[in-house]
């Protein structure tokens, strides 16, 4: 799933902004960037970060610039390990044009040992989004790791593609929230969405939506 | 410790089976990154992470067997990965501690 073709997808299913969160990493974001400006879609640049707790988060951020610091401050605290592409595939950084500079040699399928208050201050620290992701999938959200969202640490929460929200809403911790795609695939791009009136697709501009709930999700999918 | 002999002792179900599967030691864990740190080779885990990548951390530290407790589905994906990897899986009724205490005999998994 190369930048230019998650890019490509977005934009023609409609989007008018994107972000992109790898697994622990945002090593693809320069490329990231440099597709979305060449499309003229907007972009917010990412990561999952898979805490000790062994829970999914996102961290999203206006540039790659703050999403690399971050991936920084991540892998400082990622098992020092080599990834085996034969059990957890290929971790390759391209550029724009889809030119692979390098294959990622960390394990990035594991957790890192910053926890989620570590996690949020340092997203906070740098000007970042913090988002608990997918909290009503059975692994790696918030709900199935911890039992509920914890107060203080969230800007908003996620809801997966199939994610029924008159369950999941009044488990959202008092959160607003979104629905994203989650995508592991070009196919999964942008069948699902979020709508928000805002000024601008920023941090801050997302953050004062957030704060004043004004987020509207699509409908559902009826299959994963 | 044979994989039957594990489904005996847990009163638990074989869903993916490893015939010649030798089991010398035990670990119970639910955190993917403790059990990558701390349970070695020839281990049987018990654990309730009823997922995918519990199969791949088996395959990278040479785990043999997992019991999944409280009778945890086994997701298809999974199924299919123990049975690519040759990772046994046996689900149990019972808690990681009440299953832990029926393989009590095996000495402890390190590193």
């Amino acid at each position: 799933m190369a930048p230019s073709e998650i890019v490509s997808r977005a934009a023609s299913a409609g989007m008018d902004g994107i972000a992109l969160t790898d697994h622990q990493s945002a090593r693809n974001t320069p490329a990231m960037a440099e597709c979305a400006r060449r499309a003229g879609l907007k972009c917010l640049f990412g990561l999952e970060v898979q805490t000790a707790e062994e829970v999914h988060t996102l961290a999203i951020f206006d540039t790659p610039e703050q999403a690399l610091a971050m991936t920084d401050w991540v892998y400082d605290a990622l098992p020092k390990r080599v990834n085996d592409p034969d059990t957890f595939g290929d971790q390759p950084v391209v550029t724009a044009d889809n030119d692979i500079v390098e294959m990622e040699w960390r394990i990035l399928a594991m957790g890192c040992r910053r926890n989620i208050p570590e996690t949020s201050e340092k997203t906070r620290e740098l000007g970042g989004l913090y988002i608990a992701a997918h909290i009503d999938r059975p692994n790696y959200s918030v709900v199935s790791g911890l039992g509920a969202v914890p107060e203080g640490f969230f800007d908003a929460i996620e809801l997966s593609r199939t994610a029924d929200e008159t369950a999941w809403l009044p488990r959202s911790g008092g959160l607003a929230a979104v629905r994203s795609s989650d995508a592991h695939n070009l196919e999964d791009v942008a069948r699902v969405w979020t709508e928000a009136d805002i000024s601008e697709f920023s941090v801050s501009a997302l953050k004062q939506a957030f704060a004043s709930r004004a987020t509207r999700l699509s409908p559902r999918l009826t299959s994963f | 410790m044979s994989i039957t002999e594990l489904a005996e002792k847990v009163g638990g179900t074989i869903v993916v089976d490893k015939p010649g599967a030798a089991i010398r030691f035990a670990y119970a864990s639910d955190l993917l990154s403790d059990v990558m740190g701390h349970c070695g080779e020839e281990s049987v885990l018990v654990t309730i992470q009823n997922h995918l990548n519990t199969i791949a951390v088996c395959t990278l530290d040479g785990i043999e067997a997992i019991v999944i407790c409280h009778d945890r589905p086994v997701p298809d994906d999974m199924k299919a990965a123990a049975e690519r990897e040759e990772v046994a899986i046996v689900t149990t009724s019972l808690s990681q501690f009440e299953a832990s205490v029926a393989l009590a005999s095996l000495p402890p998994s390190r590193k």
